[in-house]
């Protein structure tokens, strides 16, 4: 039965949830209507339903939501600002990073989580911060590309924008 | 003549269409639709036996958990469905087939009360024998899997054998085979196997339908490429008329071939249209874990390959004998045989061909169409044993095939020309980008390097008459809408309609809306499948963007008083360079012009387009010959060079190099796209892929845990990719399918590679660490050849944890 009661701070905003025990955070958000949060295997294994729970990647699948009382939760939702996509965003888009865009706001989750605490991640340190992250669609170069473009923008190297390879 | 201008047309790298809006989170999914809390939850009861009958369902205990309403059984919905052939019900009735096919369904108010009940639902079953091995079962018929495939419905181009586990036997007979073998100066025979392997989307299957009890009519939402096909199956399933079915088809997450045909919608229906819950939505969510149990997976095969040449290294002749394990049902499966069968030469001239592929039945879960659609099958055993032979016969493997290229004018195995292609220069900027014949060291101490190359064919191998139709529509403000019901599953096909309508219209790409596909809405198309829809639909948007130009410049050339010809439309802009006219489009082109006569005319503006193959006859069934089979054929060429481990069996692909001839390039982020994702998908399918069974058919390896797919930390560290255009004819720009083709090389080029690197051929996918450490062991002890049986690592797992 859906009687308790859970205060976290969802993309800046304070937010109830009624939950079950058992509800996981995954499906209370998704309930709450935050569905960039997807449901691809709900046990901790593909990464569509990442966000920053406290600083952190988190799978919400694996966190019961009673769990979350009191956290400071940001979703991908929260990265658009007055209409304007996070640079992560909008390099996912400009290096062909997204196919279907199952995987891409756990994705872009992570990519955020790992940028915050790297700045300057090499080719190494992305691979091993996006492998809880399952892509099937695009091989994952162009995800590297991403990360790495928009690693430039936020730090304010872009060094000559944005290159695109125009065949 | 066409006289438009625009930066937007085909050719260019754009940004995709809904690329935004899936950055954002925002795109929704059919999971993500909200029905209101009338909806109801349905969860699948699945067969703990792999065959048996079923003697009882007690629903007792499920119908005491709260919120419970109703648990069904097959025969609360006894209808058979199927794409080519209709072997299956949705839920089973009397017998169960499979581990995890579906005996029952528990609908309930919520999803939780749903997934507890279906736990609760007791099953026995008297059991049978079962047959897993896909051989025996073609050539024993001691268990049959369908005693009633004589009854079964099919499309007249398949050819089930009644009373045998046989549900498609597709034979070649070209040309002169014995004689060819007779006279050759080499024959060689090799076998190759892979198990069954999974789609792996990201987005599991998803519907919800609801029926209306006054009138009848059904909604479907669901997760599918081919609405049109859902409904056409459904309606033909349960004898309704289409008019009253609309499928709804939102954005899905992934598709691979594993979304087309109908997959789990009939199933979620049953529960719709039941009497008592009439009304209500339904929506049936297949947890990660049942994924494969849902519905097909890319048939496991055993291929026998063998091979004539001649004394100067040309290819006399080809006998391939191909087992498809397609489990329990080859509604789907069925055609990837006949398409495998297609291009029984590969990418050779070879004058005489005999092939018999069959789609052979078995207990365990279905398969069907995946990415490549037999090719993928065909190619990864074919081009290995191509590489044997060149290595037998002391060739270099690339001059081997070169010299072998079936070329333009020549005959494939179903006796139709060969169009013009690009593939020899492919093949030699392959050998050139990756330093192919330069044997280097491994950049890991201790490790082996190796590169190896395999070719890529793929032909459409759809029925003869599959259709697309669009409708594209001229707003009052110059902004246009299109109605083309291909999915856009992530190969962006979108991006490539709105490219097409900007390069017939002058209009620019951003003022462009394609909308995914509602039956209610948008007129006919076969299937998203077959890397047709550039092609294909493709056809019918150029038409009706070009109808619509020519409706549009004829209204502006009366009201101007001008010819025709003298009308351009630049960047969204309507012009007359003779007259010094320039006007936007504007609400006129939705309520017509006032014509210096004084008469309105026009209206609403739509143009309309269709197409449907002109030329394409099926093949004689026993002979496999026809004048035209397939609209064309996109060929490539991958080359690999990888290094091993020979202390652990672990694989690293340095770099990867696959070039195919697009014939046009209409949206080139989207072909690098295809390109790159496709090649670590046949990468992983090489690696790392195979679904596991017991001695009891239970699926070992149902989730992401077990079944193993490609992670970042697997892409190889580059891809280089390119194309090559030479144009096909009946093709809206000269362009060819090139979505699935990118998986079909990469596995064999890595298994040509490793052997380049060890001198041990493996001939049984997948290549995974243990098998690789095995045959490596083996190649101490002085084999060279290492082959397992398709079920033998898994027995050994099974071996193995008995022992612990």
């Amino acid at each position: 039965m859906k009687d308790k009661r859970v205060t976290i701070t969802l993309n800046g905003r304070k937010t109830i949830l009624v939950v079950e025990d058992r509800t996981t955070l995954l499906n209370a958000l998704r309930e709450h209507g935050v569905t960039s949060l997807k449901r691809g295997c709900e046990e901790g294994e593909c990464g569509a339903c990442t966000l920053i729970m406290n600083g952190l990647p988190q799978k919400s699948c694996l966190i019961l939501a009673r769990e979350a009382e009191g956290a400071d939760i940001l979703t991908v939702e929260g990265l658009v600002k007055k209409g304007r996509l996070h640079p992560i965003q909008q390099a996912f888009i400009d290096e062909g990073a997204i196919q279907c865009g199952y995987c891409t706001p756990g994705m872009v989750m992570t990519t955020y989580a790992l940028l915050k605490k790297n700045p300057y991640p090499s080719d190494e340190e992305i691979r091993e911060a996006l492998t809880g992250n399952i892509c099937r669609c695009t091989g994952y170069l162009a995800i590297i590309r991403a990360v790495k473009k928009s690693a430039a923008i936020l730090s304010g190297n872009n060094g000559g924008g944005g290159t695109r390879e125009d065949y | 003549m066409k006289t438009i201008k625009t930066k937007t047309g085909i050719g260019k790298w754009l940004p995709r269409k809904y690329d935004l809006e899936k950055a954002e989170g925002t795109l929704q999914f059919a999971d993500d639709l909200r029905f209101g809390s009338e909806l109801l939850h349905a969860a699948v009861v699945r067969s703990t036996v792999a065959h048996g009958e079923i003697l009882k369902v007690d629903d007792s205990q499920a119908l005491k958990i709260p919120g419970v309403l109703k648990v069904l059984v097959g025969e609360d919905f006894p209808h058979h469905f199927g794409l080519y052939l209709k072997d299956r019900t949705p839920i089973a009735i009397g017998r169960a087939r499979y581990v995890g096919e579906p005996v029952a369904l528990v609908v309930a108010e919520t999803e939780e009360a749903a997934s507890e009940a279906a736990k609760k639902v007791k099953v026995t079953y008297s059991e049978l024998e079962a047959i897993f091995d896909p051989v025996k079962a073609a050539t024993n018929n001691s268990v049959l899997v369908h005693p009633n495939l004589h009854k079964y419905e099919h499309v007249d181009f398949i050819t089930p054998q009644p009373n045998t586990n046989i549900a498609n036997w597709f034979r070649i007979r070209k040309g002169d085979t014995e004689a060819a073998f007779k006279h050759a100066a080499h024959v060689f025979e090799e076998t190759i196997t892979c198990p069954q392997i999974a789609h792996g989307f990201i987005e599991t299957f998803c519907s919800i339908c609801r029926q209306d009890p006054g009138s009848g009519e059904i909604t479907i939402w669901t997760s599918a490429q081919s609405p049109f096909t859902v409904r056409d199956i459904i309606a033909k399933g349960i004898n309704y008329p289409l008019h009253k079915i609309r499928v709804i088809a939102p954005p899905i997450g992934g598709g691979f071939g594993g979304k087309a045909g109908m997959t789990v919608e009939a199933l979620c229906l049953a529960a719709a249209m039941d009497e008592d819950l009439k009304g209500r939505p339904v929506k049936l969510f297949i947890p990660r874990e049942e994924v494969m149990l849902s519905s097909w997976v890319r048939q496991g095969f055993v291929a026998r390959i063998q091979m004539a040449v001649s004394e100067d290294g040309f290819m006399q002749g080809i006998r391939n004998t191909f087992w498809f394990d397609t489990g329990i049902s080859a509604e789907y499966g069925a055609n990837p045989v006949r398409s495998a069968g297609y291009t029984s030469m590969g990418a050779y001239n070879i004058p005489n061909v005999w092939a018999d592929c069959y789609a052979v039945y078995t207990n365990k879960p279905f398969g069907g169409a995946y990415r490549g659609f037999g090719l993928p099958e065909l190619m990864s055993a074919l081009e290995v044993v191509v590489d044997i032979v060149a290595h037998k016969l002391e060739i270099d493997p690339v001059e081997f095939r070169k010299k072998n290229l079936l070329k333009k004018g020549q005959t494939t195995c179903t006796g139709m020309p060969m169009h013009d292609h690009a593939l020899e220069k492919i093949v030699d900027k392959v050998v050139e980008k990756m330093d192919l014949h330069n044997e280097e060291p491994a950049i890991r101490k201790g490790w082996k390097r190796g590169k190896g190359i395999a070719l890529a064919i793929k032909a459409p191998a759809t029925p003869a008459d599959a259709s697309s139709s669009a409708i594209v529509k001229l707003n009052g403000d110059g902004t246009v809408e299109v109605l083309a019901a291909t999915m856009d599953m992530g190969q962006g096909t979108y991006s490539a309609f709105a490219q097409i309508v900007s390069e017939e219209l002058g209009i620019p790409y951003d003022w462009i809306k394609v909308y995914y596909p509602d039956t209610q809405s948008h007129p006919y198309d076969w299937q998203t499948v077959a890397s047709r829809s550039c092609w294909s639909m493709g056809m019918a948007v150029k038409r009706a963007a070009s109808e619509l130009r020519e409706k549009l410049l004829a209204l502006f050339a009366e009201y101007w008083q001008t010819p025709v010809e003298t009308i351009s439309i630049e960047y969204g802009v309507v012009k007359c360079h003779k007259l010094g006219k320039s006007e936007r489009i504007d609400e006129r082109v939705q309520n017509g012009f006032k014509m210096p006569d004084g008469i309105l005319k026009g209206g609403p503006i739509i143009g309309t387009g269709s197409f449907t193959p002109p030329d394409l006859i099926y093949p004689d069934p026993d002979t496999g010959q026809s004048s035209k089979v397939v609209a064309h054929f996109t060929l490539g060429a991958v080359g690999i060079d990888m290094e091993v481990d020979p202390g652990t069996g672990r694989i690293v692909a340095n770099k990867v190099c696959a070039g195919y001839d697009v014939g046009k390039a209409i949206t080139p982020i989207n072909i690098k796209g295809q390109i790159e994702g496709g090649t670590v998908q046949g990468l992983s399918a090489c690696l790392m892929e195979g679904m596991s069974y017991d001695e009891r058919g239970r699926l070992l390896n149902p989730d992401f845990t077990d079944y193993k797919i490609a992670t970042i930390m697997d892409a190889p560290t580059e891809i280089e990719c390119f194309w090559e255009e030479v144009p096909e004819e009946i093709s809206p720009y000269g362009n060819r399918g090139v979505g699935e083709h990118s998986m079909i090389a990469p596995a064999p080029a890595l298994n040509n590679a490793l052997f380049k690197a060890t001198g041990m051929r493996i001939h049984s996918y997948p290549l995974s660490r243990e098998r690789v450490y095995k045959a490596l062991k083996a190649k101490e002890k002085g084999e060279s050849d290492f082959w397992e049986w398709p079920y033998e690592l898994d027995l050994a797992y099974m071996r193995a944890k008995k022992e612990w």
